[in-house]
């Protein structure tokens, strides 16, 4: 288990992280979340150990991180980049040999994995004369080429088409279904959302929210209903039961009191109204990280 | 270790692929042959026609002699290089020949006209009027011609011995010997002081600056897209540090091996002196070190950088450092014992280029340069050590360059 403790990282005159905890489980995706400047890729860059923590620790299986671990990570920046001027396979070699990875045994991971992102056929083409998706693919292929068994993934979408962003999106599955620790950092909450099955949210250096996606949505659901009907049903606003009553062109949105049930809610209406549609709304995590980081931020 | 190695050979054949590198390798040698052999071959040049020259003499005493002995000088054909006319008419006076021939020359009809006046028995004054300034090679000639002429005549008119004469005008020379261990003559002179020590300290300069500007623009490759996160995540950053040093100052050798071969190529082994390479090993141990030592300098303040305008600015004052030792080391070439040369051995950015001089000059002696290698290794792990801890928050830091304080911050950090 990948497990930070109480980590503090301080600067000068600024706390980047202040005091956070959390573990990662393997074969499932851990979700960093935050807004610009949260303490993200503070978080990131010690877990990578490229910088150290001003207190705190991070373990993985118990131990340490060191520099012994610098092999088995695997990490996407955000801000990509390669060098330009290079061949795709040599800047590929150099990562794998930087990864301690021979060259023999690289060589052949680089084919198979052009191969799998349909690629194959730059191989010996120079970095600056791929498209930048491609370019992102080679980056992508240099994060995992050394097989790591820790995967750190900041925003593995940007700059990739809805075609290849599927395509990554599976990669990533796969990398799930056997067994690695990844962590996810991103902004796109839909993407999380879909992706991540625990979650972090962290804001100003400190954590604002943290735990199973599906306990945290529980937490913050409140009680919403989507309604489509034909007929007159201004009488909802009055109603005891309903706390917030908003109406659209072709349905409504309701927010019923805690201790109302959604299905009886619904057997109470079915007379008066011609239902079309109904459905009890999950909150987006758009909406709870929104709500949270204001919150917090107050 | 394995990583150094691998980010070794990559800076280094990543570079040398370079057309950077293949034109640096080209251009340098070729704007140094640019400026030694040109100048040359255009003042020789000149002197493949034949000079009319006009001459004006009223006394008449030294048309013939003059005549005579100007005509020594010849073109490569055998022609004569001047040809002198004597332009004295009885009929005519002084300034009346002078203005006309002032005329014929501003008109083309001779190069240059030669006018002797006289201010009394011995006192002339010669003039060499000519349409543009005339050839300083022209005017040694016929100065010393004057002069040869202008002493034969008094030799016969006195009726001195020419021997006496010959005993006068030789000058002394003093010959320059070293003495060397067991009372050997060494051959040392100038030029093989100059040649061996200011090779030796120029190539250092030269690598420096060079494989030093290699460094913080790759550095800023790096940074600039990030690849610096990948880098770092992969390895230590003084396996990194230790890489690069080694990577571009294989990369620097390379151009000054080639350089070297092109050079020799040329001008045949001749040129550099065997004997610049008789101390060839303390200079070797002094050279190395002077390099890691700039080196490691140029890559710790190279790290700070984020923009290509603060590389150049940093890189210029950098250069300018190299080049302090070698503006110190021509004067102290005159006096290899002063005290000031003594004090500048022990300070480390002139060491390495003192010591290489000082080598050559006079033997030094051995407890002196142990004190000095022991300064300068000793001054060289503590570069390395400010430098990998400067490198470290320098390599992630972006934007504005940090100040003294702000460095003096990063060093304290563990």
């Amino acid at each position: 288990m990948l497990k930070v403790t109480n980590l503090v990282k301080e600067y000068k005159d600024v706390t980047a992280v202040n005091n956070i905890s959390f573990s990662v489980k393997p074969g499932k995706i851990f979700g960093l979340l935050g807004p610009n400047g949260a303490g993200k890729t503070t978080t990131i860059r010690t877990v990578l150990n490229i910088i150290k923590p001003t207190s705190g620790e991070i373990t993985y299986n118990n131990k340490t991180i060191g520099q012994e671990f610098f092999n088995i990570i695997g990490y996407l920046p955000e801000e990509r980049g390669l060098y330009k001027k290079s061949k795709v396979e040599d800047v590929l070699i150099y990562f794998a040999e930087l990864k301690n990875l021979d060259k023999h045994t690289a060589s052949g991971k680089i084919d198979e994995w052009l191969q799998r992102l349909n690629i194959i056929e730059y191989r010996n083409k120079k970095v600056e004369e791929l498209s930048k998706g491609n370019q992102q693919k080679v980056q992508f292929i240099s994060a995992v080429l050394h097989d790591p068994e820790i995967l750190i993934l900041d925003e593995p979408f940007s700059g990739f088409d809805p075609i290849n962003q599927q395509q990554i999106r599976e990669l990533i599955s796969s990398f799930v279904d056997s067994g690695k620790y990844i962590i996810l950092s991103t902004h796109q909450m839909e993407t999380a959302e879909k992706m991540c099955s625990e979650i972090f949210l962290i804001n100003k250096g400190k954590e604002v929210c943290s735990g199973e996606l599906t306990e945290i949505k529980k937490r913050f659901s409140s009680n919403n209903i989507k309604l489509g009907f034909e007929g007159d049903a201004k009488f909802l606003s009055s109603d005891k039961r309903v706390l917030h009553y908003d109406h659209y062109n072709n349905y409504a949105e309701v927010q019923l009191n805690d201790d109302i049930k959604p299905s009886n809610f619904l057997k109470s209406i079915v007379d008066k109204l011609t239902i079309t549609h109904f459905s009890v709304v999950e909150p987006t995590l758009n909406k709870i990280f929104i709500d949270v980081i204001n919150q917090s931020s107050k | 270790m394995n990583k150094t190695l691998a980010i070794a050979k990559w800076e280094y054949l990543e570079k040398v692929k370079t057309k950077a590198f293949i034109i640096s390798l080209i251009i340098t040698p070729a704007i140094i042959i640019l400026f030694s052999v040109v100048p040359t071959l255009l003042v020789s040049k000149e002197d493949n026609t034949t000079r009319m020259i006009g001459f004006l003499d009223k006394s008449g005493m030294y048309f013939n002699d003059l005549n005579t002995e100007i005509s020594k000088h010849t073109l490569d054909n055998g022609q004569p290089l001047y040809v002198l006319v004597n332009l004295d008419q009885k009929e005519l006076s002084e300034d009346e020949i002078k203005t006309k021939t002032d005329e014929a020359t501003f008109k083309g009809k001779y190069d240059s006209f030669i006018y002797i006046k006289y201010g009394g028995t011995d006192s002339i004054t010669i003039e060499l009027r000519s349409k543009g300034i005339a050839n300083f090679r022209d005017i040694g000639r016929f100065s010393d011609a004057f002069e040869t002429v202008r002493i034969s005549h008094r030799i016969q008119q006195d009726a001195i011995d020419p021997d006496i004469v010959e005993f006068f005008m030789r000058g002394v020379k003093i010959n320059q010997i070293k003495i060397e261990e067991g009372g050997k003559e060494g051959k040392a002179n100038f030029e093989t002081v100059f040649f061996s020590s200011f090779i030796f300290i120029l190539l250092l300069m030269m690598m420096v600056i060079y494989s030093g500007q290699m460094l913080v623009r790759s550095l800023l490759e790096e940074k600039s897209n990030r690849i610096i996160e990948i880098l770092v995540s992969s390895c230590n950053p003084n396996e990194l540090l230790a890489g690069k040093v080694f990577g571009l100052s294989a990369l620097g050798l390379t151009q000054i091996l080639i350089w070297m071969m092109i050079g020799i190529a040329l001008a045949g082994s001749a040129v550099i002196p065997m004997e610049a390479f008789k101390n060839i090993l303390p200079m070797l141990v002094y050279f190395i070190l002077g390099f890691i030592f700039f080196t490691t300098l140029f890559v710790g303040i190279g790290s700070i950088v984020s923009t290509e305008q603060e590389a150049q600015q940093i890189t210029s004052y950098l250069s300018i450092i190299m080049v302090i030792p070698v503006v110190i080391v021509f004067p102290a070439m005159q006096n290899p014992d002063s005290s000031l040369i003594k004090v500048l051995s022990y300070i480390p950015i002139t060491t390495p280029s003192v010591m290489l001089l000082r080598l050559n000059i006079a033997p030094v002696p051995l407890w002196e340069i142990a004190a000095t290698l022991g300064l300068l290794i000793v001054s060289t792990l503590i570069t390395i050590k400010f430098s990998a801890k400067i490198f470290r928050i320098g390599i992630l830091a972006y934007g504005k360059m940090p100040n003294i304080r702000e460095l003096k911050s990063w060093l304290r950090e563990k």
